[in-house]
Order: C-alpha cells, then structure tokens, then sequence
C-alpha cells in the first residue's frame, strides 16, 4: 500500500467533505479512493469512511476520509466528522448556484467552529458539465482568495483535478507540519502505520 | 380442562418407537439404551434417600448435556424431581469423574463445564416451560426455560424417560401444554397460593412467550452451582443441603452418539457454547479485566425475574472458569426457528372469510414473520401491514376506502401542481424541497430494472409523491431516506395513490427517523446499545472502550432499516417481516445485535476503532446472509424477553409517537 520506500513515516490526516446534497461529495471520494465514477451515486446515508495514501516527495499521507451527508436536515452530525480534521474539503455543484451558497455557509462554520489549523479546499465540481454552469470560476476563485482556502475546479465524472485536490492537501499538510508548530496537534498525527488494520502484528 | 390436554400430551409424549427407528444402529451402547427405553425400566424411588425431607420421584440416567458439534464432548448426569416441603424441584448432577472421551483433548473442558451445568434444586416454580423434542430418528431432549427467558442446554434422555419425566410433573405441578406448540409445556407451581396467583396473572405472557420460542429454541443459560450463596435463603438453602444425596454414578464408556446427526447437534452444541459465553462474559467480571461484565451481573440481580436464580445459579465470586479472552465464534451463538416458505395464495385465500375479513391477523403476521410473503401476494398484504387498510375490512370496503383515498391523494397533489412557475420564483422552500427530490429520485434503486433508464416514468412518479407527501407531511417535508422507502412500495404497488398511503402510514410510525433534532435516531440508538449491553456484554464493553456507544455506525441500518445493506428482493422480504411487529415492534435492533454478535469476532480481534468500524459496517452490505441473521435475531428476542422490551422506551420508533399538543414533527422554521 505505501508507495514509498520503507523508512519514512505515513502520517495519518482525517479529511471531511462538506457540501449541498448532490454536489458530488461521495464521487470525488469513490474517483480519488477507488477510481471509479457512477453516474447516478445514490445518496450518503450518515456517514461513510475512506482511507486512501498518496505520496508526496519521499512522505506519505494516509487520508482518513469521511463522506457526509448533505442535507441540511442532518447538519447537526456534521460537527462529529468535522471535529479534528486536519483537512476540509467544501464542494459546490458549478451547474447549481444554490449549492455554491451552502458552500460559503460551510467554510463559514468551519472557520468558526472547526480547528484553525485546517487545511480547507474548495472543490467546484461537475466542471465537465460547461453548459450548465451557474457559477463562475473568478467568483468562486475570488471568494477562496479571500478566505484563505485553496481552489480547485473538478470533475469526478471525467477525473480531471480530483487527484490534484488531495494531493495539494497533502502537500499543504507537510509544508504545516514543518513550519507549524507540532504541538498544534490536530494538523498531523503521528502513528505507527497500519494502526487499525491487523494490529495483531504490532512489534512495539 | 387444561390439565386433561396436559396429561394427554404427557402420555403422547412418550410413545414407544422401535429401536431399529433410530440410525445408531452400528452403536450397541445406544441400541442397548433403546431397549431401555422401550421396555420402560425407569427407577422411581420415593423417599429413599439419606433426608427424610427428600421425595424422590423421578430419577433418570444417562441424562446427557452435548458440549460440542459432534457429540464428542458431553456430560452425562442423573436427572430427578424431587418432593420437599410441598414443593417440587428438578435437580441434574454430573457423573462423578469422567465420561469415556475425557482423555481427549476436549476431557480437560469438559471437566471444566461439569460443575457448570450441574443442577443442585431447581424449584420447578422457577420454570417457565419445558420443550420436549422427540425427533424421529434422533435422540430425545428437553430444554428447560425459567421464567427469567435464560434456558438450560438440551438434555438428551440416552435412557428414554420423557414420558414418564412429563407424567411425574404432571402429578406434582399444574402444566398446560401450549396452544401454539404442543410440545411445549408451560410449567407453574401452585403449592404456593402466593405463587399461584401471580403465575395466573402471568399467563398470557407465558403462553406469548412460549408461542414465540416454539419450534427450536435457544438461550442463553446461567451457569449452576453456587455453594456460596446456598444458605442465605431460606427454601433454597434448605434445598441446597439435600443436594448433596445424589449418588455419584459410575461412568460407562463409549458414550454413543458420535454419529448422531450433525444438523441435530449443531443447533445444541451452540447452546452449549452460547452458554460458555455468557458465563464467561458474568465471570470476567472477577477478574477485574472486564469492568461491564459487573454490569451485567448487577441487571441480573436487580432484574426481578431472575431474582430467585441468582441465588442459585449465578456464581460470579465461586466461579473456577478461567476467564477466558473475548473467544468469537466462528460458529452462531444462537439459533432461532428455520424461516418458513413465503405466505402463499392459498394459505392467503384461508386466512380471508368470505366478505374478505383477515379473519386471524395475529396468525397472518406470525406466518409472515417466519416467512415473508409470496411476491405477487406483497401488493395485497403489505396494505394490512402497513395499515393502510384494516384487517377486519372487507371487500367492498376496501374498494370504497381505496377509492376514498385516491380522491383525497388527488386533491393533496393539486396543491403542487397547481404552483405556477411565476409562484414557484417567490416560494423558496418549494423549489428546494422539488430539487432536493429531483437530485434523489434519479439515483434511487436506479439498477432496478423498474426504475431504470432514461426518462423512466416511475422515477416521475416517485418524484410526485414525494413531493405530494410534503405537502400532506409538511412539517417533517423530505428527507434523506425517504426515497429508499418508497421505492420499494411503489415496485409493489404499481399504483401511485396506494403507494402514497402506505408510504405515509410508513411514516406515521417511521417519520421521526427524519427529525431535525435527530430525536427518533437517538433513542433507537439508545436502545441498541442498551440491547447488546443485555446481550453481548463483552461486545457492550468492547464498544465502551472505543469510544463506539454512540452506535453511529449503525445509523444506516436503522435509519432506513437495512435498505443499502440487502438486494431489493431481500429488503422486500426483510421489510414485510420487520412490518409484522410480530416478536417486537423494535425487531430490526435485534437484528442489528445479531448482526454485530456475528461479527463480532473481526470487531474485536481488529481492534477496531469508530472510523474502522463505520467502514467496516457499512462495506458488508451485500454481504449479511439474511435468513441467518434473522433467525439470530429471532433467538435474541426470545431471549431477552422483557428485559429486552425494558430496553426501549415507548415511542422509540417504530412504535407509533406519543402525540403531543404541539404536532407530531416539532421543526425549526429553515427546515427543507
């Protein structure tokens, strides 16, 4: 699984995506964890969970991805998967203005309730569907400038950026875990690799 | 009246068959054993024992306890009932030393589980029923039952005996066989008036309870044998000190059985191993490890029931069983009755009179339960279980209720559609409550063959009702969910105003799955973990050390109740049976406790942590085998019994709620 050589460390990163129902947020997860699209994704019931690794350099990041929900109606479990994140990914639909307005509400929430430390990504998706678009890219890039996220348009449909919107993460994760603090804590943990899976052969 | 059934069926039960019946044949031991039994030599001794105070009057040899699949490991005992002061009592004691395979690997266990099973003085007033199994080419038994749900292994009657073992009771305690299963024999002791009268309260719940254990069964089992707390009560202790007159048996060799039938002992060598872990799970208490097993030993006691049977049979301080690690089973730990044959057209057309009347409801909903129902019969039945029409309807009244409601559905949908698009610009919540309809119905069930393809016409009308519901419902309005239940309903309904009403009688007792406030999850939730913390106290505690109790892994499964994690024929057929209310209302969490117990093994020996565990959970969809896991869950109702139902709070959905003044679905004003 780890794409490097042995000896570096894989750090561990939670990653959350928030975003309006139907935005997209279980396809980009299932095209940057599994490769695959699905043109009718049914919908996230609670939550589900990922995990995908990526190198970067000679580092390796371990995604723990959580999938949530949409619906306004179940906002309130959001805080569960949000707390402690080290990542946010906050994804609008481009063909669905609405859906670029609850994204601002998240960033918004995030900013005032999540950790200060986390790396948060805006992710327009459905960018294959250029006809329809609602929103255009200079607001939303204007908009993420403003508030310190990075933006990104994407599509899981055709793949285009997805890869790069975890990646940029990745990256953005152990430029902050060398200039940041460690103690700030919520940005990287440091575990031993394979800590859930197979525990059985922990030598420690 | 009852009494005459009971000794018919006591005489019944005994039949003599021919020993060449049975397939041990190549087995002179259990040939020689059937010749016993045929030639009837059961010793009754009365009163010949070493206290006075003691009447003997049933005594049984070769009453055998099966510990594992093949028969490989049992124990053999003696089984009497006995007469003290008035009362009488069941007592079972190992043979001393040991049986002829204790040399084998599995002697050093079965050493082990001796003193564990043995029976010092069970006062039959603490017996709920027996079961008495007479297969036809098998070896008999009975399983014993308390009235606090908890039940013995099988005893396996190598010597015959049942007969007379039913027709000494008979004599001595008043026991009705059951109207649902006449081979089960509800057991109450009325020497006592006190005694009497309470047991005579109990009655219904008794014969309920024993309806819905008939057939196989199996339960957990507290373990025997506690010295130490023998002398603190009064009648038990007195019975106590008579336990000690059993004369030890000499053991015979070469127990047969070996080749008894592995689908026979299967089912009990679970019992048996059922039963290893829930005392193992009482007696990880002592070793201080397991803090929650405390728990569970504290609900026994403070649980009435079993109060009695704690003094004798619960033995958490004198335990010599080594606690052992969390030991999974790759193996069930429990077993509930074979599903039945879907409910067919003719059995449908018996239960109809001739106006159309389901004349037996209960009846219907037990044999739906067991076995679901015939797919073409779904569209007619579903509308009883549901509640869309009564069971006590008939034709004709159908006809004009249905054709009532079609108006009314009507009438609901006009206020949709009526909206024009100048309107729709200047209603905010109607446009986004028809777009976050339109985003659903699209990717619901879509590679159902009724639902897919470009411009399907029923993902329109999926589309209307829900839409229609919203208005009919507008302050629960859609959810997330919703579309997952409907799609199902209208496959089978065919029609878009029948749909529409069961679909809403589904969310008069579903709906607060949707609330905001998440109220109706929460206390579902609640009460999954109060279930597993009843039924798999290690579970429970392995749960509570990770952090898990929130059970948020299961919010999938009970939110639409298992709909991502079956086949639409499956889900079909899980819903029809979940709809019964037959065992519980709140069935589907005991089918989420058996689940869990299924897999228990991987949670803990993976050490999962939440993250892993929602993952885990949510990739075996497809993969739950259901008929397994709803036997499992059969059996884990049965056994929890009330203390189970105490579980659960009433309104905890899917009851219906408890209305109050300010509307069923209290929502804040930004609700889609």
């Amino acid at each position: 699984m780890a794409a490097t050589a042995g000896g570096n460390k894989i750090r561990n990163a939670k990653l959350v995506l928030l975003g309006d129902v139907g935005a997209g947020k279980s396809s980009l997860v299932l095209r940057f964890v599994k490769g695959q699209f699905v043109e009718f994704q049914e919908s996230t019931i609670g939550a589900a969970f990922f995990s995908q690794t990526l190198a970067v350099n000679d580092e390796t990041v371990k995604f723990e991805i959580w999938d949530t929900a949409g619906q306004e109606r179940y906002h309130s479990l959001a805080p569960m998967y949000y707390r402690g994140a080290a990542a946010a990914i906050v994804v609008y639909d481009i063909t669905n203005a609405a859906s670029f307005t609850r994204a601002k509400k998240w960033v918004q929430e995030l900013q005032a309730q999540g950790n200060p430390n986390t790396i948060m990504a805006l992710a327009g998706n459905k960018a294959d569907l250029l006809d329809e678009r609602q929103v255009p890219a200079e607001e939303a890039k204007a908009y993420a400038q403003e508030n310190g996220l990075f933006f990104m348009e994407t599509s899981a449909k055709t793949a285009i950026n997805v890869n790069d919107v975890f990646y940029e993460i990745a990256k953005k994760l152990l430029q902050g875990q060398q200039v940041q603090n460690p103690q700030g804590g919520m940005v990287l943990n440091q575990r031993p690799p394979e800590r859930t899976v197979s525990s059985s052969s922990c030598c420690a | 009246m009852r009494g005459g059934d009971a000794g018919a069926a006591a005489a019944e039960a005994g039949s003599p068959r021919s020993p060449d019946l049975y397939d041990f044949s190549d087995d002179s031991d259990y040939a020689a054993a059937s010749h016993h039994t045929a030639m009837r030599t059961d010793s009754v001794d009365r009163g010949s024992d070493e206290t006075a105070r003691i009447d003997v009057v049933y005594e049984k040899e070769r009453v055998t306890i099966h510990l594992t699949q093949y028969g490989s490991g049992r124990i053999s005992g003696k089984l009497r009932l006995f007469l003290q002061r008035g009362s009488l009592f069941l007592s079972w004691e190992p043979n001393e030393g040991a049986d002829s395979l204790s040399t084998s690997s599995i002697g050093v266990e079965i050493e082990k589980y001796r003193n564990l099973y043995t029976i010092k003085a069970l006062p039959l007033s603490d017996v709920r029923f027996i079961r008495r199994h007479t297969p036809t080419f098998r070896l008999d038994y009975i399983i014993i039952v308390l009235s606090s749900g908890l039940a013995y292994p099988p005893f396996y009657f190598y010597n015959g005996g049942i007969r007379e073992l039913f027709a000494t009771l008979k004599q001595h305690v008043f026991i009705i066989r059951s109207d649902d299963d006449p081979n089960v024999f509800l057991v109450n002791d009325f020497q006592d008036p006190l005694q009497k009268s309470l047991s005579s309260l109990e009655l219904p719940g008794v014969a309920s309870v024993a309806n819905a254990m008939s057939r196989q069964n199996s339960l957990s089992f507290t373990g025997a044998n506690d010295e130490s707390r023998h002398g603190t009560d009064g009648r038990h202790g007195e019975a106590s000190s008579i336990s000690q007159y059993g004369s030890k048996q000499k053991n015979k060799s070469n127990d047969p059985g070996r080749d008894l039938s592995i689908q026979v002992l299967e089912k009990f060598s679970l019992v048996t191993k059922f039963a290893r872990d829930t005392t193992s799970s009482l007696f990880q208490n002592n070793s201080g490890a397991h803090a929650y097993g405390r728990q569970q030993h504290e609900y026994l006691l403070d649980n009435e029931a079993s109060d009695k049977q704690k003094n004798q049979y619960i033995t958490p301080e004198k335990a010599s069983m080594p606690s052992a690690p969390p030991e999974p089973d790759p193996l069930p730990l429990v077993w509930g009755k074979q599903r039945d044959r879907p409910l067919s057209a003719e059995e449908w057309a018996a239960f109809l009179d001739p106006e159309g009347r389901v004349m037996d409801s209960k009846a219907l909903r037990k044999k739906v339960f067991y076995g679901g129902v015939d797919h073409v019969l779904r569209e007619k039945v579903w509308k009883f279980l549901l509640g869309y029409h009564e069971y006590d309807s008939t034709y004709a009244e159908r006809e004009y209720h249905a054709a009532m409601k079609r108006a009314e559905y009507e009438a609901i949908k006009s206020q949709w559609k009526s909206i024009t698009a100048t309107q729709a610009k200047r209603f905010t919540k109607f446009r986004e409550r028809k777009g976050l309809i339109d985003k659903d119905v699209v990717r619901t069930d879509r590679s159902v063959p009724y639902y897919e393809g470009d411009d399907n016409r029923n993902v329109v009308v999926l589309r209307d009702i829900l839409l229609t519901y919203s208005f009919y419902n507008f302050d629960l309005g859609y959810c997330q969910g919703m579309s997952d239940f409907l799609a199902p309903i209208l496959y089978v309904m065919e029609d878009e105003s029948e749909s529409f009403w069961c679909f809403a009688s589904l969310m008069e007792r579903l709906g607060a799955n949707f609330n905001r406030d998440q109220n109706g999850m929460h206390a579902q939730l609640l009460a999954l973990s109060k279930l597993v913390e009843l039924l798999d106290p290690p579970l429970h505690n392995y749960f509570r050390q990770n952090d898990c109790l929130n059970y948020f892994f299961c919010f999938r499964w009970v939110l639409i109740q298992f709909k991502r994690e079956f086949s639409f024929d499956q889900i079909m057929l899980l819903w029809e049976v979940l709809w019964t209310h037959y065992l519980s209302e709140h069935f589907h969490l005991y089918l989420c406790v058996a689940i869990l117990k299924r897999y228990r093994q991987r949670i803990i020996g993976e050490q999962m942590d939440f993250d892993t565990l929602l993952k885990f959970i949510n990739e075996l969809s497809g993969q739950i085998n259901l008929d397994r896991a709803l036997q499992d869950a059969e059996a884990l109702c049965t056994i929890a019994g009330e203390n189970g139902a105490s579980c659960i709070p009433p309104g905890t959905p899917p009851s219906m709620p408890i209305e109050t003044d300010g509307g069923l679905y209290v929502q804040q004003d930004d609700v889609l």
